[in-house]
């Protein structure tokens, strides 16, 4: 009866988390293996977008969220989260960064806060799967192409076109359907073309390219 | 004994049977076999017609960088010019753009020095390359259709208009041997299965030129093929622009993409019924869309073009009079 919510004790992350943490292969055993995932966290919120190999890079990323989740639920006079941003962010001015940079860009986000891609690895090198690491809303060139600005590509011109003919039907509709009201009555057709654009705006819910 | 004389008497008629489909197959069989040779034969004796080699320079513009190739004259495509560039462009180029704005054939033999663009379908202006994949997906659809129905069926195919992307449906025009067949969604889709087919095969889609004799010659045993071709012939100086892909021979005025890789995501979605042609026979139109392979779109929204692409395509009907020998078919 007087049990706190479970689900609101820790922050839910927006990313598929693994059920079982990787082991990360070192010598100094787990304490190495939190090490290496507090060096990349760290560098993850220094330089905003790194290329590492998949599996550090997949195991640092729910760290990295979580901590950001923590701040903006918190914020900086939270005893516990401020402990928690000083362990993972092995250069202390981050810390600064982290609740006077990232808190207020990512307090309205409802997606994740971090971005993962998958790259291509080296050849001839380690038959290691790399990826790209970033936060979102970071300074940086997009790595992905934006296909949906240049109206001229192929699904681009047949979604306008589908678009235009789906306008034109409710048009024709509304058209059809006033005039069978209005019946014997005289309508100005000004009326009617004046009215159209207001409806196709609200019911048109055609998809843009993704 | 009795039970001996029945299987004997099964199988005595199924052998038959088999005999007879046999004979139907070889025959359509024959003509596509005889086109393909003849197809070969001119092919080769157009290359062995170039005889001493001419140098011609190519003057590439794009990525990674300008260079001036020199290639071997009709004998080079752009292709050839692309294989000295680097893999990624052979494989990514769909379309080939000759001094800025003649577009041609990847596998068409360069003529004179001149200069090469390589199109993809992601560059700033892709109009041409998107006409071109259209054209590319009737004549692909062409290829499926006579792949996939059977003899008994009496499928002829008949032309496809020019490609209008803002229709929202590729077409390709055909008689087949009924009045009443109602597509059902399963036969649709093995003909998508079958487009599909074809573009994981990798073919190169192969362009020729040839006498109107010589395409009379070919298309003697397709009856509305052998009435297009005088007026064809008559537009392009006696001369017939000929489509190649695995055994698949059309009529097109191009150009097509360098190969069915270049389809990516594709729906065969509507078969309507235009008229009656004969006692037996009647027009209908394949409708598909595609999109090329690269191009990830939601399924939601592939779906509303689905939806579009299934209305009855308002091009030019090949039932209708010529009225205008440009607009004829095969653009």
């Amino acid at each position: 009866m007087n049990q706190a919510d479970v689900s609101k004790l820790i922050s839910q992350l927006r990313i598929a988390v693994r059920p079982k943490a990787r082991n990360l292969k070192n010598k100094d055993g787990p304490e190495g293996r939190l090490l290496k995932l507090r060096k990349t966290v760290t560098a993850l919120v220094k330089h905003e977008r790194i290329e590492l190999y998949y599996n550090r890079a997949d195991e640092a990323r729910g760290y990295a969220e979580l901590l950001i989740s923590n701040a903006i639920r918190h914020g900086d006079r939270h005893k516990a989260t401020m402990e928690l941003a000083d362990y993972w962010l092995l250069e202390k001015q981050l810390v600064h960064k982290l609740f006077k940079v990232l808190v207020p860009r990512y307090e309205n986000f409802n997606v994740s806060y971090t971005r993962m891609y998958k790259a291509p690895r080296d050849y001839p090198g380690m038959y290691y799967k790399k990826s790209v690491l970033e936060l979102r809303g970071n300074p940086y060139p997009a790595l992905t192409p934006d296909l949906s600005q240049n109206r001229n590509l192929l699904h681009n011109v047949l979604l306008d076109e589908a678009r235009k003919e789906f306008k034109r039907e409710q048009l024709a509709e509304l058209a059809n359907k006033l005039a069978a009201e209005s019946g014997t009555k005289s309508t100005t057709t000004t009326s009617v073309t004046s009215d159209m654009p207001k409806e196709q705006k609200t019911e048109n819910e055609t998809p843009t390219t993704v | 004994m009795s039970v001996v004389a029945k299987l004997h008497r099964t199988t005595w008629s199924t052998l038959k049977q088999l005999q007879q489909n046999g004979r139907k197959a070889r025959f359509s069989a024959s003509a596509t076999t005889s086109r393909n040779d003849l197809f070969t034969h001119e092919q080769r004796r157009q290359r062995e017609a170039v005889g001493r080699v001419d140098k011609i320079e190519v003057r590439y513009m794009g990525q990674p960088e300008d260079v001036t190739l020199v290639m071997n004259k009709h004998i080079s495509t752009p292709y050839n010019c692309a294989q000295h560039l680097s893999e990624g462009i052979c494989k990514r180029s769909a379309l080939a753009l000759i001094d800025g704005s003649v577009p041609w054939d990847m596998h068409r033999p360069l003529p004179e020095s001149c200069t090469l663009q390589l199109l993809h379908f992601f560059v700033a202006e892709p109009h041409l390359v998107n006409k071109a994949f259209w054209r590319s997906c009737s004549f692909m659809l062409g290829a499926a259709l006579s792949r996939i129905f059977k003899t008994e069926a009496r499928l002829q195919l008949h032309s496809f208009p020019s490609p209008n992307i803002k229709s929202g449906s590729f077409v390709h025009d055909v008689v087949l041997g009924t009045h009443t067949w109602e597509p059902t969604k399963a036969e649709m889709r093995a003909v998508s299965a079958e487009m599909v087919k074809l573009a994981a095969r990798d073919i190169p889609i192969e362009r020729l030129e040839v006498e109107q004799e010589l395409a009379q010659e070919m298309f003697k045993d397709s009856r509305y093929k052998n009435a297009q071709l005088p007026s064809i012939a008559q537009q392009n100086q006696g001369r017939v622009t000929l489509y190649r892909l695995d055994d698949h021979i059309d009529i097109s005025r191009g150009p097509m993409v360098g190969s069915t890789r270049f389809l990516g995501k594709c729906t065969i979605i509507g078969a309507h019924k235009l008229s009656n042609k004969g006692a037996t026979d009647a027009f209908y139109r394949f409708q598909g869309v595609a999109l090329p392979s690269g191009f990830m779109l939601n399924h939601v929204a592939y779906s509303l073009l689905e939806q579009r692409a299934q209305k009855l395509n308002p091009a030019r009907l090949p039932n209708e009079p010529f009225e205008d020998q440009q607009q004829l078919q095969l653009s």
